[in-house]
């Protein structure tokens, strides 16, 4: 009898012992984007939103490579995904930027951003994110430049996708 | 006939005598051989983990071993320790780690049953700290990052390594031994632990302690099992 109350705990305790906690859940705060919000340059505290706003990212041979889940369309904000391996991301923003002309008719500029990153350990099952500190966020000028000026508003540590981290004027 | 009956009674009276005699002598021999008074054997029983023997041959992420001993303290009442070495990679998803170490673990167990004559086996619970000393190594990592669809994951071969960690728990046993052979044990146990203090590694985590086994994201407990031969070294023998 009390053989078998001792096979029925090890069974138990085999249970026990199967606890997964080796997948990483999907409510974990990832490594964040770079959320950029877009203000009006003749009232700079009002948000203005860019007509047919379009992201694309330049790698460092400034090849260009296409923003997962990235749709033109109207809005005041972005969020940006940077490079977890380099230090410096660039992105070309279109304003009314329409892919069914021939060729893509919009106005593209460049932007640079420069980070410093911290690798952050989260969990076994997540492992690391990484969390950035945005050094300087540049504007590349042209003939034809949509936006003006910039600002960083987070210049302690990028953590999470919640807050604005760039302001630009345009 | 009256010689007959006679020596007829000689004969059971011989025989009652004879037999009182027999009785009386069987009672002294008792005294003196001890064939009713059970002795039971004391000494020292040394064995190793199976289990881990067997692990290190079929999985290529772990190798371990361990020697456990006990010695009879009392009737019930067993000192006991277990000496071993683990190596251990753990690999998930998004990072691979290898702890290696060894540990000691020092306790009492208390047997709580009830054996037949001449048998001495164990059914026990035991109570046991632990401590390790052991190091880590971060083999590599992938970046957790939902959007990294744009850019492409990368993998981080960095060996980061945290040495000289150490870490202490207090563990409860349930198990049983059984005399297979003449001093020849098989055994068999599992163990519930709680840690104590661990020192932990900057910017990551004791994933896995020797002796200790896996942590767990929810607390500090976890869990062991055993599978042990062993062989006992009588020493001397006393009344039960």
């Amino acid at each position: 009898m009390k053989k078998q109350h001792l096979f029925l705990l090890l069974i138990a305790l085999l249970q026990i012992s199967c606890e997964k906690d080796d997948v990483c859940p999907a409510t974990t705060q990832t490594t964040p984007r770079i959320i950029i919000e877009f203000y009006d340059i003749a009232a700079p505290d009002e948000i203005k939103a860019v007509p047919g706003l379009f992201a694309i990212g330049l790698d460092t041979n400034a090849n260009e490579v296409p923003i997962y889940n990235e749709l033109v369309s109207t809005r005041s904000s972005i969020a940006l995904p940077l490079q977890n391996n380099s230090n410096q991301t660039q992105f070309k923003l279109y304003e009314s930027y329409n892919p069914i002309d021939t060729p893509v008719s919009g106005n593209p500029d460049t932007i640079t951003i420069t980070y410093e990153i911290e690798t952050v350990y989260v969990s076994r099952a997540c492992g690391y994110i990484n969390n950035f500190s945005i050094q300087t966020f540049s504007i590349a000028s042209d003939n034809d430049q949509w936006m003006i000026n910039s600002e960083i508003l987070i210049t302690t540590q990028v953590t999470n996708e919640n807050e604005i981290h760039v302001k630009v004027l345009h | 006939m009256k010689m007959k009956s006679m020596s007829k009674y000689f004969i059971s009276a011989l025989g009652c005598l004879s037999l009182l005699m027999s009785l009386n002598a069987q009672e002294v021999e008792t005294e003196a051989s001890d064939s009713i008074v059970v002795k039971e054997k004391y000494g020292l029983r040394l064995g190793a983990d199976l289990s881990k023997i067997t692990r290190s041959f079929l999985e290529t992420d772990y190798m371990g071993f361990e020697i456990n001993g006990d010695y009879r303290l009392l009737k019930r009442l067993y000192i006991a320790g277990e000496l071993g070495s683990e190596k251990k990679t753990t690999t998930t998803n998004y990072l691979s780690s290898t702890a290696k170490g060894t540990y000691l673990k020092a306790g009492v167990d208390y047997n709580m049953y009830e054996n037949w004559a001449g048998m001495e086996n164990l059914i026990y619970s035991g109570l046991r700290f632990g401590f390790s000393n052991f190091n880590q190594t971060l083999n590599s990592y992938t970046i957790y990052d939902t959007n990294s669809l744009t850019w492409g994951q990368n993998e981080v071969v960095d060996t980061d390594s945290f040495s000289g960690l150490t870490s202490g728990w207090i563990e409860i046993l349930l198990g049983l031994k059984t005399e297979v052979l003449n001093n020849l044990f098989i055994g068999l146990n599992m163990q519930i632990k709680a840690r104590l203090f661990e020192s932990e590694p900057d910017n990551f985590e004791n994933i896995y302690i020797p002796g200790f086994g896996r942590t767990y994201d929810s607390g500090k407990f976890g869990i062991g099992f055993g599978y042990n031969i062993s062989y006992l070294i009588p020493l001397y023998k006393k009344a039960r």
